[in-house]
Order: structure tokens, then C-alpha cells, then sequence
């Protein structure tokens, strides 16, 4: 009676180990498989992303260096047009600064302003002439005026450019077809200093003016504004 | 008559909760070592059912199978020849003519059984 039980002990340890390895056996398996499992199913998907993504990438490369490209286009482009605005804004500055010297345009600066007004004595009928302003006396203080760097001048507010005409026309002179009566106010810019002493040089204009028995007045002026000779056509 | 296969049970529960992952590489000696436990407890099943059981003989079977089973595995391995198969095509063949046995066995048995009870 001994024997059996002793017996189904050790056929119970040893059914024990076996169900042990059982157990063993049958989590590897199932992990094993699972892992299988997972691969099987996943493995044709994860293929086609990764081959998806790789295009993709591929794509993005491409697209990039296209990109880079584009900018650099795009820059040198850029730098065209700076370069050619440059040359734009430098043109349109000389055409500026010309168009002021031809009178086309309205200029302001510091300069004098000379007025020449007939005698306001005159002893005789006769020699009524003698004590009036005549052309060429405006002609010598416009040419004394150029000679001594004005940059632009003005008979009565009327621009003299280098086509003007200056005409003696009776009793009035007739600048550029329009008529001017005494008193005649020049102005010219430029530095009034050199102009005013150019003017009052010792036997010079003014002297010769006072001479011809005309009233000069030499004014310095801080601002003269000089319309241009067409206001109309003034851009 | 029921301890064999509590024990049989608390085994794989034991087994199961222990969670002691078997590496990769020895996943062979296991399948075979279970191969061969298998085997003996078959074995020593139709043994008890002969009546020719024997403790002894049981018992080392059991263990020295599954070494058996598991050295040929390993020198398998090393030697480049899959020594494995062997032991698989022995316990395999041994397992079918064991259970043929015990089949053959226990349907006598029944047999008897019937023919007592309709004599009876």
C-alpha cells in the first residue's frame, strides 16, 4: 500500500516538471508566433511605406533643389533690377538736375535779385531815352550774372534760358515774345556773394548802370523760386 | 489516481505565471525535451496499464530521455547535422506505437466490460 502512493508523488513531480515545460513551450510558441503573425501582416505594408516615404523624400530632394534654384533666380533677378533702378534714379537725377539748368523745371535756392528802374529824375524832354532802361543794360547784368556762375535767372519772374531772346520793343523790352515794363527785377541764383561783388566790381555793371543814369538795387536774398520757362509742359 | 494531473495542472499554471521566457536559441532543446517527456510518460502509461510499471525505471527514463534527447540536439547544433531529427523520428515512433498500445489496451478492456455486463 506504501509503494503506490509513494509512486503517484513522483508521477505527480514529474508530471509537474512536464507540465512546466508545457507551459514553457507554449508561451515561446505563441510569442514566436505572434511575432511571426506580426511581421507576416505588417511586413508587405511596411515595405510599401517605406518605399512610399523613400519616393517621397526623393520627391522633397528634388523639389528643394528646385526651389534653391528658383531663389537664386530670383535673387540675381533682384540684383538686375536694383542695379537697373540704380541706373534709373542716377538717369533721372541728371535728367533732373539738367532740367533745371534748361529751366524746364522749377528751381529755389539762394541768390540776389538786381532791379533796374529808370531815372526817376529827368531833367529834359529831349533826352528821355538817356534816362530809361534799355535792353542791352539788361543784357549786360544777365551776361555779368552768367559770367559769374548764376544757375538760373529770371526777368520779372520769367525764366532766360540759353534759346531766350532779350529785344527792345519802344518803351517795354520783349523777353521770349512776352513784354516787360520798367521797373525790371533779375533774378539769379547762385552764390550771392561772388554775384554781388562781381557786380559792384569797380567800373563794372553797376558802376557802367549808374553811369546811364539808372537806379540799381542789389538785394540778397535767402530763397528765389524760379518757375520754369513752360509751367504747362512741367511733367 | 487525480494527484498525476493536479500536478500535470499546477505545472503549466506555474509554468504559465512564471512568465520565464525561453531565449531564442534553446527553443529547439526545448520542443525536443518535451518530445521526449512526452514520450515516457506515454510510455510509462501503457507500462502501468501492461502492469510491467516500474518506479525506477519510470523515473530515469523520464530524465534520461529528455538528456538524451537534448545532448544529441545540442551536439546537432554544433556539428552542422540536425542530430535532432533522430530523436524526433525515435520518440515520434515510440509515441504512435505507445498510444497503439494503450488503445489497443483499453478497448480489450471495454470489450470485456461489455461482454461481462451483457452476460451479466
Amino acid at each position: 500500500m506504501k509503494k503506490p502512493k509513494n509512486n503517484r508523488v513522483i508521477l505527480s513531480f514529474i508530471c509537474f516538471i512536464f507540465g512546466m515545460m508545457l507551459a514553457f513551450s507554449y508561451q515561446y510558441t505563441k510569442k514566436e508566433a505572434a511575432k511571426r503573425n506580426v511581421t507576416d501582416r505588417q511586413w508587405q505594408k511596411e515595405y510599401e511605406y517605406r518605399q512610399q516615404l523613400i519616393q517621397i523624400q526623393k520627391e522633397n530632394r528634388k523639389l528643394k533643389n528646385e526651389l534653391v534654384q528658383k531663389q537664386n533666380e530670383v535673387t540675381e533677378m533682384e540684383n538686375a533690377l536694383a542695379n537697373q533702378q540704380k541706373a534709373h534714379t542716377n538717369l533721372a537725377k541728371q535728367a533732373e538736375k539738367l532740367r533745371m539748368y534748361v529751366g524746364e523745371s522749377k528751381v529755389k535756392g539762394k541768390g540776389i535779385e538786381v532791379t533796374l528802374s529808370d531815372a526817376s529824375y529827368i531833367p529834359s524832354e529831349q533826352s528821355a531815352t538817356d534816362y530809361i532802361v534799355h535792353e542791352q543794360h539788361v543784357f549786360k547784368v544777365i551776361h555779368e550774372l552768367l559770367i559769374s556762375g548764376a544757375e538760373a535767372i529770371a526777368i520779372n519772374g520769367q525764366r532766360i534760358s540759353h534759346r531766350s531772346y532779350i529785344v527792345c520793343n519802344g518803351p517795354v523790352i520783349e523777353v521770349d515774345g512776352t513784354q516787360h515794363a520798367a521797373p525790371f527785377i533779375i533774378s539769379a541764383i547762385g552764390n550771392p556773394d561772388v554775384l554781388i561783388s562781381a557786380l559792384n566790381i569797380a567800373g563794372g555793371i553797376t558802376d557802367q548802370l549808374v553811369q546811364d543814369n539808372i537806379t540799381v538795387k542789389i538785394d540778397r536774398k535767402e530763397e528765389i523760386v524760379l518757375d520754369p520757362i513752360f509751367p504747362v509742359h512741367r511733367p | 489516481m487525480w494527484l498525476p494531473l493536479i500536478g500535470l495542472l499546477v505545472g503549466f499554471t506555474v509554468g504559465f505565471l512564471a512568465d520565464l521566457r525561453v531565449p531564442d536559441e534553446y527553443s529547439n532543446y526545448l520542443s525536443i525535451a518535451i518530445l521526449a517527456a512526452f514520450d515516457t510518460l506515454i510510455g510509462g502509461l501503457r507500462a502501468h496499464l501492461q502492469q510491467t510499471y516500474d518506479e525506477i525505471v519510470f523515473i530515469t527514463g523520464f530524465f534520461f530521455n529528455i538528456i538524451l534527447a537534448t545532448t544529441l540536439t545540442f551536439l546537432g547544433v554544433h556539428l552542422g547535422v540536425d542530430l535532432y531529427l533522430a530523436a524526433v523520428f525515435a520518440f515520434g515512433v515510440r509515441l504512435f506505437q505507445n498510444i497503439a498500445v494503450i488503445r489497443r489496451l483499453l478497448l480489450t478492456e471495454w470489450m470485456e466490460r461489455r461482454q461481462n455486463r451483457e452476460k451479466s
